[in-house]
């Protein structure tokens, strides 16, 4: 299991924040994606295992985010 | 506020929700529908496939030795299971107008609401305008987030709670119903109205009254629907540069609504540092600067009375030179006044009243010491007066 923040890219309001949190959903392997509009922030607690920081990162731009270790 | 100022003021949430409806809220909003609506279609799919394959497997088994009994019952239950769930053509127009008509309604409900705890909330003038110029404060913030100066700006948006944002995703995706799916989210979305949207609502709750709460509320709702409609519909995005381009003019319309909120609460609190005392003050030195007579003061009879006249647009006069130590009898006199005029305030005496449409109301106003001026206004600031005590 890994945990952690990234600092995203991209954000408006807190819409955003929903549209990435639904990832949580749709990715295999993140038990937890809690994305902050305020601090432009995600903290991701994710099974290294069953996906990469790499595969997290391209989810994030597919939705028009980018994303980088904070 | 009077009629004309109201127009002014749905205009301008209507113009806001024109250049944001489609942008600022559209991404999560129309997601949740997309989510809906796709949900819907693989559902029928799977349902397809489903279909196809027990009636391949049941043709199978019907090739076997039955008696007459056992195919005819082969055959019925082949029949009743292709019939009801033949694939339909679905439009992608209808869940996305019906979510739209729900959101309308939810918004329009939800501004009578919010202008009924305004309502409640006016407790006194100053308190009402401590409260229009903490929307103003918020306005301002918001479009200073907008127009993206500064990372703090960000609190000016309030987070929706997690577990709303949570139930409300898993709600679009395991939910297909045509009618009952786009409804019921279209109103959810008032649980996660996006910066713009919060903007309004706290303007909602400074007019204090359901009805014009509602009406901006419906006003902002009905102009982020042909942005929404028709980008959802033809699910294109625009480029961030124009995305950007709309934040901005966003942000200025959210501006000079935050200005004209402050301004009413300043105005209100008999302040005379709001921009039309200020200016009025600058005329006045103006004219006393080019030696001309400063300004047409009305002034009261021997008796001390004095009437002013209440339009739609404003009070007359404006400007009333009075006795200092003298009491003054006021008549305010409305005639077919239907504007916001009629909520008439004098704020440092704490009066105010709701006027009759047509009719006279007599105030009286105590002694005043000189060079003390005493201001009047409508209950959301936007017009006003005063007296000078010399």
């Amino acid at each position: 299991m890994a945990k952690q923040v990234f600092s995203v890219k991209g954000m408006h309001c807190s819409a955003c924040v929903m549209t990435l949190e639904g990832l949580e959903d749709e990715l295999a392997g993140i038990r937890s994606l809690k994305v902050s509009f305020h601090k432009q922030r995600a903290e991701i607690d994710y099974d290294d295992k069953k996906i990469s920081e790499d595969e997290i990162r391209r989810a994030f731009e597919d939705k028009g985010y980018g994303i980088a270790r904070a | 506020m009077s009629f004309d100022a109201s127009t002014n003021l749905l205009g301008l949430a209507f113009i806001t929700g024109v250049t944001t409806g489609g942008l600022s809220c559209l991404a999560v909003q129309a997601g949740l529908l997309a989510t809906s609506v796709a949900r819907q279609a693989e559902t029928d799919v799977t349902a397809q496939l489903a279909i196809r394959h027990v009636v391949a497997q049941r043709k199978k088994r019907s090739n076997r030795r039955l008696t007459k009994e056992q195919r005819r019952r082969e055959l019925a239950a082949l029949a009743t299971l292709a019939q009801p769930e033949k694939p339909k053509r679905r439009n992608a127009a209808t869940p996305i107008a019906l979510f739209l008509a729900a959101k309308l309604v939810a918004y329009t409900v939800l501004g009578i609401f919010l202008g009924w705890i305004g309502s409640v909330l006016q407790l006194s003038p100053y308190s009402r305008a401590a409260l229009q110029i903490g929307i103003g404060i918020f306005m301002l913030g918001t479009a200073a987030r907008l127009f993206n100066l500064h990372p703090i700006f960000r609190y000016f948006v309030i987070e929706p709670p997690r577990f709303v944002t949570r139930f409300i995703r898993r709600y679009a995706k395991n939910n297909a119903s045509t009618v009952a799916t786009p409804l019921f989210l279209g109103t959810l979305t008032i649980f996660i109205p996006c910066g713009v949207t919060q903007a309004m609502m706290v303007l909602a709750v400074g007019t204090g009254s359901p009805l014009l709460g509602a009406a901006i509320m419906f006003a902002f709702t009905l102009g982020t629907t042909p942005v929404f409609f028709g980008l959802a519909y033809v699910a294109t995005r625009l480029g961030e540069v124009l995305h950007t381009r709309f934040l901005q003019l966003a942000g200025a319309v959210v501006l000079i609504l935050g200005l004209v909120s402050i301004e009413g609460g300043l105005n209100l609190m008999g302040s005379p540092y709001s921009f039309s005392n200020l200016l009025n003050a600058a005329s006045v030195s103006l004219a006393q600067a080019s030696g001309g007579s400063p300004e047409v003061a009305a002034q009261p009879d021997a008796n001390g009375a004095i009437t002013i006249q209440v339009y739609n647009t404003g009070y007359s006069p404006d400007l009333i030179k009075a006795p200092a130590g003298k009491p003054v009898s006021l008549t305010v006199v409305s005639n077919g006044t239907t504007g916001c005029t009629r909520g008439f305030v004098i704020p440092s005496i704490g009066y105010q009243r709701t006027l009759p449409e047509t009719g006279q109301t007599a105030i009286n106003i105590p002694a005043s010491a000189a060079n003390g001026n005493l201001r009047y206004t409508c209950s959301m600031g936007m017009y006003s007066g005063y007296f000078e005590f010399t």
